[in-house]
């Protein structure tokens, strides 16, 4: 199989059956390109977290070829996978964000595993703080926010690193609708400057609202691809 | 890895002592408590060995050397017994040197004259090993010269019988009390890494490698035990001292009789420190690696 440079999501043919007997996934086969900004739209039980865990290499599959910003992951020792992970910015749906670390070194955290200078984690986490509006709230406790701006505290952790890809899983399942726009909107932003993103949502507003790639997964499989307009 | 990375992970190692206080005070806890019961019974069993070993070294064996000896014999018979193992002080005792001390000691009208001196001539010795004080008896009734040997063989028996039951009591209950307190720690440091596995979680999604990871909790780990380890020594020391003072001023003659047996803490405080750190770092490290280790697999 031959991965074009423009390709930033690649599954070919990909199964996954849990120890259980579960078949999770039942032959996916799609590919995202660069600067792309896709939904991954499903039922629950469709099949979404388990792709999610396939692109963030928590899971190999049990059959198939699954690449992501050029690496192979069915191929990846588990030492590389830090690395990887540094090329990628998460956004989960429960925030993540480690509690007892004040925003600023939540922020700070993700530039710090990839041995980035004291001096350019100064220079850099105000910075990505700003994109996000939570300047004033760098020295706050993640229990001390509301859900509106923890997750936008867990988008600019993503940011920080540069990433080429931002994968949010239900990034609004936890916050309330008005501010599910406002991250939503954030994430448009940010793949205006050509960074990937991929978000895994079932809320059918927010995906008619801003008119972009819809991939429905029903039993594992892709049962519908399109590029514009809702539909789903 | 950047000096500056490394800085700032021992830093929040130390900090994640203050940040999690609670868990920090019960693995604290628990192992100083542990700690304290294996120190007092290690303390206890080392006492009694002091008060055993004085009492076994105070033994004394008197070989009797037949009368028709002449002092080339004598000689040749000191020679022998100081070419023997597990004896020590050996002293020689001439008939005449027994007959004065009895005279001495005997009310006036009861003793012997120089004529009729009744006693042999004799050596008295110590054994180091009382355990084998039979087999040394034994060998000195099978040398050329000796008519009788005057041994403590039961009081012997007695004193290795207490010395072993010290030595196997003590270091079953220390076996006993390190395998209990292994079992308290390693589900109380259980219990503070499953409390902080989404910290961990979070951390290998943000891409940090396993040493990353894991550095924080090698430190705090280090911390916890070199806590626990030092206030456990002090307590100890403290405890110690006051029951010592305090046995010294109750004036008990169990007390007085061996005073001098008392092991001073000052004497094993370097050892009991080194011990105690040792052990409080590799459970407090080795805990929380093993433990952390399951939550890495993500």
């Amino acid at each position: 199989m031959v991965v074009y440079w423009f390709i930033m999501i690649n599954f070919t043919d990909v199964k996954k059956v849990y120890p259980s007997g579960t078949h999770a996934l039942n032959g996916i086969t799609l590919r995202i390109e660069k600067g792309e900004f896709v939904f991954i739209v499903g039922a629950s039980g469709a099949g979404k977290s388990t792709l999610i865990k396939m692109l963030l290499r928590e899971e190999v599959p049990s059959s198939g070829l699954v690449e992501v910003n050029g690496y192979n992951l069915n191929k990846m020792r588990r030492r590389q996978i830090p690395y990887f992970r540094r090329s990628l910015g998460v956004v989960f749906q429960d925030f993540r964000l480690i509690p007892t670390m004040n925003v600023y070194e939540n922020v700070a955290f993700a530039l710090r595993v990839t041995n980035v200078a004291n001096r350019d984690i100064k220079r850099r986490v105000p910075y990505i703080l700003s994109l996000v509006g939570l300047v004033h709230k760098a020295k706050s406790m993640p229990e001390q926010l509301s859900g509106g701006e923890q997750q936008r505290v867990a988008l600019a952790r993503a940011l920080v690193n540069n990433p080429q890809l931002i994968i949010a899983d239900e990034p609004t399942g936890n916050i309330d609708p008005e501010l599910s726009f406002e991250i939503v909107d954030l994430l448009n932003e940010i793949n205006k400057v050509g960074t990937t993103v991929v978000m895994v949502t079932h809320e059918h507003d927010l995906v008619q609202q801003f008119q972009r790639r819809v991939i429905t997964i029903e039993q594992g499989r892709v049962l519908s691809d399109t590029a514009a307009l809702g539909g789903f | 890895m950047r000096g500056s990375s490394f800085g700032y992970l021992i830093k929040v190692g130390v900090r994640s002592v203050f940040k999690n206080r609670l868990m920090s005070f019960a693995s604290i806890g628990v192992l100083t408590a542990c700690m304290l019961l294996i120190g007092s019974a290690g303390m206890l069993s080392l006492n009694v060995n002091s008060i055993v070993g004085y009492v076994e070294d105070q033994n004394e064996v008197v070989v009797f050397a037949d009368d028709n000896l002449d002092e080339d014999e004598l000689q040749n018979l000191d020679l022998d017994l100081h070419s023997m193992d597990n004896i020590r002080d050996i002293q020689f005792i001439s008939r005449e040197q027994t007959l004065e001390e009895f005279n001495e000691k005997s009310e006036e009208g009861l003793g012997f004259e120089e004529g009729d001196n009744p006693f042999p001539n004799a050596f008295r010795l110590s054994v180091d090993d009382l355990s084998r004080l039979s087999e040394t008896v034994t060998k000195l009734q099978g040398l050329e010269g000796v008519i009788e040997v005057n041994a403590p063989t039961d009081i012997a028996s007695t004193i290795v019988s207490v010395k072993q039951a010290v030595y196997i009591g003590g270091s079953s209950i220390v076996l006993i009390l390190a395998i209990v307190a292994l079992i308290i720690i390693a589900n109380t440091i259980k219990i503070t890494v499953f409390n902080r596995r989404k910290e961990i979680n979070i951390m290998k999604f943000v891409g940090a490698t396993d040493t990353f990871i894991k550095l924080p909790f090698f430190v705090e780990g280090m911390v916890l035990g070199l806590l626990a380890a030092s206030l456990a020594f002090f307590i100890l020391w403290g405890g110690y001292e006051y029951l010592v003072t305090w046995m010294d001023g109750n004036q008990s003659a169990l007390f007085m009789m061996f005073k001098d047996q008392i092991i001073p803490f000052e004497s094993i405080a370097l050892m009991m420190y080194g011990a105690f750190a040792a052990g409080g770092v590799l459970i407090g490290v080795g805990g929380s690696m093993i433990f952390v280790r399951k939550y890495l697999r993500v």
